[in-house]
Formats: C-alpha cells, sequence, structure tokens
C-alpha cells in the first residue's frame, strides 16, 4: 500500500495526470480510508507543490499540471470521500469581479484551494457584487475570494465587499483578493481581511482565514 | 533634435537632448480611447469622435495635434489588419459603454447580449460565433474561448497554419504607402508594428481574427501544454518562425533603413511576482527560435529588436539579450525584481528600456498629480541617464485614468534636459 501512497504524492507532485487518477483508484481498491488518502496523501502533494513554486523551482505550467492531476484524483475519490463522510476544510466562494473576464489566476487558486481539501464554489468572471451577497446569504461559506487583472475593475472589489457590509454579512465570511493590480496595502484599504500574491498564498491564507494549521497536518503515508 | 534625431540616439545610448516619448506608435504603448478624449478636450483640440486604431483594447489613434501637443516623438506603421480579422478602413460611428463617442472600422460588426455585454464577430462575419467580448461597463475586449474537442493523440500544429499568412501584395501595398508617407511627410521616429515573432502570444491564442480557429484554444490548457504537448508547441512556433522569416524578407524589401524599430515579439512572459514560465523552458521553446529571428533582423537591417513582456521578467532578461532582443518594453518596475535602478544598473548597458516612465495600476490611474510628477522625474533620472530609454508608460494609459495625471506626467517628461543637473544626476 505505501508504494501506492507513494505513487500518487510522486504522481501530483509532477504534474502526472494518468497516473495519479491510476494510483488513487488503487489506492481505494487497496482499502485505503478516502479521509486518509486526501489528509496524508494529496493535500500534503499539493503542499509541496506550492512549496516548490514559493521557492522558484517551479512555475505556473508545472502548478497547472499538478493541479490538474489533483483535480482528476479528486474526482475519482469525491463520491468516497461524502460516502464517508469527509467534511472539506472550509467552503470558498471564488469569482473574477465585475467587469473582468480574465480567469487563469483565478481557477489556479481554485484548484489549488481545492487541492488543499476546500469545497470551492466557482462564481466565474465578471461576476456582479449581488452574486456574492447571494452566495453568502445561501449559507455554509467560510471565505469568498476575489480576483481582478484591471486596473479599471480593481473598484469592484471594494463595491463588492460593501454590499456585504450592506446586506450584514460581512461579519460572516473572510474575504481574500488577489490579482494583478492589488496589494496588502490595497487590500486592507478596500476592507479585505488578506491579500495573497499567488496561488500558493491563497490556500495559506484560506486555512488562515478558516482558522486552520498554515499546512495540512502531515499523517504517516 | 526632432523625434527621429532623438530616438535615433537614445537607441544607440546616448543622451539626447530630452528623453523621446512615444505614445500611440504601438498596441502596448497607447492609449484608451475614453481618456483620449478627455485629454484631447483637455488640450483644446475638440470633441470629435475618436478613432478606435486598435478595437480589441479599444485605442485611440493618436492624432497629429495631439502628438505635437504632448511632445510625442514616435509613430507606427500599424498593419492593415486588427486583431479581430478586418481592415482598419471605411470607419463608421459608435459609442463606448461610457458613451465616448467613437469611429471604428466598417466590419466592426457587433451585438449586445441580454446582459448588455457586447459581442463581436471575428472578420467582421456575422456566421461565425462571435470571439470577443466587452461587458457592459467595461473597457476593453477579451476573447471568447471557442474550444473545439481536442484528441490529445492527435494533434496537428498545422492546425495553427491559417494564423501565419504570408503578406499579400495589397498588404505590402498598403505598408509602402505608409512608410514612404511617413518618413517622408514627417520627422517622427518610425516604428514597425511587425508582431509577427511573438510565438505562444496568449492574447492570439484564442484566435480572436479567425472565424472558426482549430487546435489547441483555450489559454488555461496552453499553459498546461507547453509542459504536457511541448512538441506540439514546438511544432505551432516553428510554423510561426518560418512564416515571419520569409515576412521580414518583404518587410525589410518595403521598409529599407526608414523605420528605427522593428516590434518583434508581444509574448508576455512574466507575472506580478516572477516569470510564467522557467527559463528552463524559455531556452528550449523559446530562445533558438527567437535567435534566428532577431540574427536575421541585425544580418539585414539596421533596425533595433523590440520585444514586449509584461511582468517580473529579469531572471530571463540576460537570455533575452542572448537572444538578439535590443529594446524591452514595458519595463513593469513595480513587478518583482524589476526595479528601475536595478534593471538600469545590471542591464541598461545592453537593453534600451521603452517604457517604465510611470506605473499604470497604480500612481498614474490613483495617485496625485504630485506623486505623478515625482515618479515620471525619478524615472527619467535613473533610466534617462546615457540614453537608453525611451518615455512611456508601464503599458497602455488606462480608462478612468485622471486628466491632469496624464497631462502633468507629459508636461515633466518635456521638461526633463539632459544632460539632468548635477543635483538631479544618480548619485
Amino acid at each position: 500500500m505505501q508504494d501506492v501512497l507513494d505513487a500518487l504524492k510522486k504522481a501530483i507532485e509532477e504534474g502526472q495526470a494518468k497516473d495519479a487518477a491510476k494510483a488513487v483508484r488503487n489506492a481505494l481498491d487497496g482499502g485505503a480510508e478516502p479521509g486518509a488518502i486526501l489528509r496524508d496523501v494529496m493535500v500534503p502533494a499539493m503542499d509541496e507543490v506550492g512549496r516548490r513554486y514559493e521557492c522558484g523551482d517551479y512555475f505556473l505550467p508545472e502548478m497547472l499540471i499538478s493541479a490538474r492531476a489533483m483535480k482528476e484524483a479528486l474526482a475519482i475519490l469525491r463520491p468516497q470521500l461524502v460516502a464517508t463522510d469527509v467534511r472539506p476544510a472550509g467552503t470558498v466562494v471564488a469569482g473574477t469581479v465585475k467587469g473582468d473576464l480574465h480567469d487563469i489566476g483565478k481557477n489556479l487558486v481554485c484548484m489549488m484551494l481545492e487541492g488543499a481539501g476546500f469545497e470551492v464554489r466557482d462564481l466565474g468572471v465578471d461576476v456582479a457584487p449581488d452574486a456574492f451577497v447571494d452566495a453568502v446569504r445561501g449559507g455554509g461559506v467560510n471565505v469568498i475570494a476575489l480576483s481582478a487583472l484591471l486596473t479599471t475593475t480593481l473598484p469592484n472589489m471594494k463595491v463588492t465587499i460593501e454590499r456585504l457590509k450592506a446586506a450584514g454579512l460581512r461579519e460572516s465570511v473572510g474575504v481574500m483578493v488577489g490579482g494583478a493590480p492589488i496589494n496588502g496595502a490595497l487590500a486592507t484599504e478596500i476592507g479585505a481581511d488578506g491579500y495573497a500574491e499567488d496561488a500558493a498564498g491563497a490556500v495559506a491564507l484560506a486555512r488562515r482565514l478558516v482558522g486552520a494549521p498554515a499546512e495540512s497536518p502531515r499523517g504517516a503515508t | 533634435m526632432n523625434g527621429r534625431e532623438r530616438v535615433r540616439k537614445t537607441l544607440r545610448h546616448e543622451e539626447p537632448d530630452r528623453p523621446p516619448i512615444d505614445l500611440g506608435s504601438t498596441p502596448v504603448t497607447g492609449i484608451a480611447a475614453s481618456t483620449y478624449f478627455r485629454i484631447r478636450r483637455a488640450l483644446g483640440l475638440g470633441e470629435q469622435p475618436v478613432t478606435i486604431g486598435e478595437p480589441f483594447q479599444i485605442l485611440a489613434e493618436v492624432e497629429e495635434p495631439v502628438r505635437r501637443a504632448l511632445g510625442v516623438d514616435t509613430i507606427g506603421i500599424w498593419n492593415p489588419t486588427n486583431m479581430f480579422g478586418f481592415r482598419n478602413e471605411g470607419w463608421k460611428p459608435w459609442a463606448l459603454p461610457d458613451g465616448t463617442p467613437a469611429l471604428v472600422p466598417r466590419d466592426f460588426e457587433t451585438d449586445v447580449d441580454a446582459d448588455g455585454n457586447t459581442l463581436i464577430y471575428p472578420k467582421g462575419d456575422r456566421r461565425a460565433r462571435p470571439s470577443a467580448r466587452l461587458p457592459k461597463d467595461g473597457y476593453y475586449f477579451d476573447a471568447i474561448v471557442r474550444q473545439g474537442p481536442l484528441d490529445e493523440d492527435h494533434l496537428d500544429p498545422q492546425d495553427w497554419a491559417e494564423q501565419f499568412e504570408p503578406y499579400s501584395d495589397e498588404d505590402l501595398r498598403y505598408l509602402e504607402d505608409a512608410v514612404t508617407r511617413l518618413y517622408r511627410d514627417t520627422d517622427y521616429a518610425l516604428v514597425g508594428n511587425f508582431w509577427q515573432g511573438g510565438l505562444g502570444d496568449v492574447a492570439h491564442v484564442p484566435a480572436p481574427g479567425l472565424t472558426h480557429p482549430k487546435g489547441l484554444r483555450d489559454p488555461n490548457l496552453w499553459y498546461e501544454y507547453l509542459l504536457t504537448h511541448a512538441d506540439y508547441i514546438r511544432g505551432i512556433f516553428e510554423i510561426q518562425a518560418d512564416v515571419a522569416l520569409r515576412n521580414l524578407e518583404l518587410y525589410r524589401q518595403v521598409m529599407g533603413d526608414r523605420i528605427e524599430v522593428l516590434v518583434m515579439s508581444g509574448t508576455d512572459f512574466g507575472g506580478q511576482q516572477r516569470p510564467l514560465c522557467s527559463p528552463k523552458l524559455f531556452d528550449e521553446l523559446w530562445k533558438p527560435l527567437y535567435r534566428k529571428l532577431n540574427d536575421w533582423v541585425h544580418a539585414h537591417t539596421p533596425w533595433k529588436v523590440f520585444f514586449h513582456s509584461c511582468g517580473a521578467v529579469a531572471p530571463l532578461l540576460d537570455r533575452f539579450v542572448e537572444a538578439g532582443v535590443d529594446i524591452l518594453n514595458p519595463v513593469q518596475c513595480s513587478a518583482a525584481g524589476m526595479d528601475a535602478a536595478t534593471l538600469k544598473a545590471k542591464h541598461g548597458d545592453r537593453l534600451v528600456f521603452w517604457g517604465g516612465g510611470v506605473d499604470t495600476q497604480k500612481t498614474l490611474p490613483f495617485g496625485t498629480v504630485d506623486e505623478v510628477r515625482a515618479e515620471v522625474r525619478e524615472r527619467v533620472r535613473i533610466l534617462g541617464k546615457g540614453g537608453g530609454f525611451v518615455f512611456n508608460t508601464v503599458h497602455n494609459i488606462q480608462a478612468r485614468t485622471p486628466t491632469e495625471n496624464v497631462l502633468a506626467l507629459y508636461e515633466e517628461v518635456r521638461a526633463a534636459a539632459f544632460p539632468l543637473a548635477p543635483a538631479a544626476r544618480v548619485p
């Protein structure tokens, strides 16, 4: 079994989607517990991908193929997680703000968050402030993640946060922001709870906002 | 000293009388139409509709009175066909979502959907699916990804061949007319908007100018395929480079030594924090072909090669130089590792910085007039020293940028006289 789990970890770290899918099937067939596969193998694998990105070994393409491998393995694992009642690390509603159609960064953040065990509801691009408000009003949301690439759409982040306040929902969720024209100072200025400069940072930030440890707990694999 | 002399001198890494100024010679050194409309009105030059020279980003065609008023030293030779695959001719009225009156080409065919988004048709062909969308209240089009089913085991780079076409006789006549007129009738430095060396430029991956794009067209997948299907990507790059080399010879026959600068590539290699790909991948996929194209230019023409790449590209700059790049744009000083002093010290003897003049993500749109003036003075002082600097904002001047900030920045550059006073010099 250890060989199978090691193969799964390596396939995710190296972005081999087909191998990852195969390994997760083998692990389930071998009787591994779904929650343990996610917690002890897959989430640590994505943490390692994030670490390699942070230290400059990995770049956008490497991150994307690892996230793809994670996604495909998760698609196989998810029904088993649901069946065994494994809870997500938290629920994040993500989207690119009104007027902005750019999504490569946002998609990567969503994939990395899923890889870290979060449930992600991706509202897509050009998302109206009220759509975020409605999603939060629906309940069960811990964090909203706002993305923007354009200088001209940056103000819509602030508008979204103000709408949440007006709806009386601001205190019920953490708000994280990211994207090219944003920095930590601006994030504070517009009333966000945090800013991350990249997808790996977004995972750490989301964990902080839901009160989880900065790194996943590492079990024996 | 006129614009042509000023640019020539700075390209030789010598100080002209003041930093040469570019505005609007390329689609990455321009100004959003709505901001242009306000600038022109503030200069007392009228409220007539703005001609949209670049419809994808909705950039203004900068006019002669505005060039004169702001002290611009350059002018571009534009291609006859735009990003949407139709010719820039036969102008008709259109209004931006914010109401700015404009003129767009005859084949600028759009619909407004139920949500108020404007959809545009490639080549003006309404039988095709729209290829780009301008959000209701937005300021730019963005490509609509029209990705057909992909058979990963039977990918054919030839699917991309229709995107890279040899110049037609009509194209060459258009370019010949433009360069002849502008070289003879103006004293601006002429910039050739060639662009065909932009290997894997992600703005062109969705092919907003093609009616039925084939092959890989989704930018998200594109970045994955750089690693997972490198042979396919390399095949596309080789087809593009072959056509670009043939077109370079035709371009040389038309332009001769009348242009100073050839815009070769617009492929973005940088994000805010780091390059978008590893130096190793750059060496494998891009560098050999860039080298081939740029070497050809240097062997056959006096042109300087202009490369546009946004973002944090400092770790790639030595490689750019080795690949034959002469000019870097837009010099995004706000990105990691890209501060002006470091760039000038490390690369200023080999690269001309065409941009970096003032930040367009923060200072210019959101700063005060004084902050704009201070940043412009600082950048001119650092980047302008010893020549090798053409003043331009970091990428296009965006929509919603305050008029007074834009006017102030040009006043500052025009007031800068080389050699700078000792007190203002770099210590």
